[in-house]
């Protein structure tokens, strides 16, 4: 029924997303030159700092997470101080292992998960099925090759090495924003509940404390979020309560908790490590779709002529 | 159904502005702000504008005033070739305006937008969130300097304290934006330099000095209130469009049915059988 794996057209997406990331730093050609140099130089440079700086051990299992009460920032009203700039480690070195076996750096950026991803994930059979289609046929409407927001978790679990995001914190709010497409999650933490009638791309976030732990409840989703560029998906009925917990002034510890009854058999946890970026950094602009130079043909309708072209 | 969402709060804008034009005046910064625990004033909260400028910034002979305060004729003092451009924008602008194609609408235009933007806070971080197409500035302080030769549609912003104003110097703007909807424009060398100060607790004050040699014969100022919004509950909605059959993108507020897809994995997967 299904042609085999080669034909689908996972690199062209890839190349379509590289050369978009590219404009929106650059006009001329000169530029652009400059600006894979930048992030080739940024990978080198990430690598000296990485391996200059403690790394945290990312294996200890989410209930036993313990940070050292002592060493961490807090803020007046008591509770842990995750401000700053941050990237997914774990990530980073599921891509620094792909570059090193030979992939390229759009594969490597885009063809993985890092190691706390549990593939494969639990499908119920149908789920299963429509995920082999949307993997082989039909990655033409993976959103996020039509820069829509990645929703929870893929937001954090992609490979974000190269693209932070920060966290503003204040006693009401817990504000992330990502670089990657100017996502922003504003998470209120005063005990609200999840409204009735709203359905997003990010779901809609309540946070609370558990101790040391920020734990947020995302719910709300509107059922068009892919998790990652093979296919695997949610429905409008996902679920998750990410953790996210300060282990040391530099490293959280997060989990997600996904679950979604109407594609998968049970709940299951992503696992990974957080890592402060240096104080240098900062946000770079990340304007996706407006660097698209021929939007037209990232409709719909112009997406289903291209998949039967296949 | 944008065009509807876009009407009405210009309808209440009108009304408003007649209200709201007395407390415009640059002399009433008796206000003290609230602050945080270092002294910086706490403008935190949200917050949108009640004008028709996202329309025309230069109001409209239907009696919608122009929100230019300097120079005082309230039109924007472009130069002789830039104001034929400018015409040329308006005559094209339902297919022209970047903003028809949910692109990030760039600073000033963003701030008085018909839709709500929050102003996040705390000590030493300050960020502006705003609704319109999730666009988000990270408001770093001037100490740190502007990143050069990289454009960006919402600018690269640094602020500094000026008494109880806070003052944003805006660069590196590119030349794909508008400033609103009636094709009034700006080229790469846009600077602008905002100004924000409460004038009660509720209440702020915006003005924003766009200096563009290459489109302006000299600089010029615009001046609006903001409004706190005082809803309990309010909140920024997610606003990501969704690029329809038509060939054409558009806002879906999360509130509305349409944003939802419910999953059918039967007719999918019927309907990718058929596609094969």
């Amino acid at each position: 029924m299904f042609p085999p794996r080669s034909r689908r057209p996972l690199r062209r997406q890839i190349s379509c997303r590289t050369r978009r990331e590219i404009r929106r730093v650059s006009k001329d050609s000169k530029l652009r030159r400059s600006a894979i140099g930048t992030v080739i130089l940024s990978i080198a440079l990430l690598s000296v700092w990485r391996a200059t700086a403690q790394a945290p051990a990312s294996s200890t299992p989410a209930a036993s997470v313990s940070a050292d009460k002592s060493s961490i920032p807090r803020l007046p009203d008591g509770h842990p101080d995750l401000q700053g700039l941050w990237h997914n480690d774990s990530g980073y070195q599921a891509m620094m292992k792909n570059m090193r076996s030979g992939k390229g750096l759009a594969v490597a950026l885009a063809d993985f998960h890092a190691d706390g991803f549990p593939l494969p994930l639990p499908y119920l059979p149908e789920a299963d099925r429509v995920r082999e289609y949307r993997k082989l046929h039909d990655a033409y409407h993976d959103p996020e090759g039509h820069c829509h927001v990645p929703g929870v978790p893929r937001e954090t679990e992609q490979p974000s090495s190269l693209m932070p995001f920060e966290i503003i914190q204040d006693e009401k709010y817990v504000v992330i924003l990502y670089e990657y497409v100017h996502d922003v999650r504003i998470i209120p933490q005063d005990g609200s509940s999840h409204p009735k009638r709203y359905w997003a791309w990010d779901g809609d976030s309540r946070g609370h404390w558990e101790g040391d732990t920020f734990v947020v409840d995302v719910s709300n989703f509107n059922g068009r979020s892919w998790l990652d560029m093979e296919g695997n998906f949610v429905d409008e009925n996902e679920h998750v309560v990410e953790r996210y917990t300060l282990t040391s002034r530099d490293a959280i510890d997060y989990t997600a908790l996904v679950e979604d009854p109407t594609v998968f058999t049970r709940p299951w946890t992503i696992h990974l490590t957080l890592t402060r970026n240096p104080a240098k950094d900062q946000i770079v602009y990340y304007d996706c779709h407006e660097g698209e130079r021929d939007v037209q043909h990232y409709t719909q309708s112009e997406g289903n002529k291209a998949n039967k072209h296949e | 159904m944008s065009k509807r969402g876009y009407f009405t709060p210009a309808i209440v804008a009108l009304v408003l502005a007649s209200g709201g034009v007395a407390a415009l005046g640059r002399n009433a910064d008796s206000f003290s702000p609230p602050t945080l625990s270092d002294g910086t004033p706490d403008f935190r909260g949200i917050w949108q504008a009640r004008t028709s400028a996202y329309l025309n910034i230069e109001g409209d002979p239907g009696g919608a005033k122009s929100v230019v305060v300097d120079p005082p004729d309230g039109k924007i003092p472009y130069r002789p070739d830039a104001l034929k451009q400018r015409d040329k924008n308006f005559q094209n602008r339902a297919s022209a305006d970047p903003a028809k194609n949910c692109f990030q609408a760039g600073v000033p235009r963003t701030v008085f937008l018909p839709k709500p933007f929050q102003i996040v806070q705390s000590v030493g971080h300050l960020a502006i969130v705003y609704t319109e197409d999730h666009a988000y500035r990270i408001v770093l302080p001037s100490s740190i300097p502007h990143d050069d030769g990289i454009d960006f549609f919402m600018g690269d912003s640094r602020s500094r304290w000026e008494g109880n104003t806070l003052v944003v110097d805006v660069t590196d703007l590119g030349d794909q934006t508008w400033l609103d909807a009636a094709g009034n424009y700006h080229s790469d060398q846009l600077h602008v330099v905002e100004r924000y100060t409460m004038l009660g607790p509720d209440t702020m004050r915006y003005e924003a000095t766009m200096d563009d040699p290459t489109v302006y014969a000299r600089p010029w100022t615009v001046r609006l209130l903001l409004y706190r919004d005082k809803t309990p509950g309010a909140r920024i909605e997610e606003d990501e469009c969704i690029d329809g059959e038509d060939g054409v993108w558009h806002h879906v507020p999360p509130t509305d049915p349409r944003a939802l897809r419910r999953h059918d994995f039967k007719a999918e997967l019927a309907a990718a059988a058929k596609s094969q």
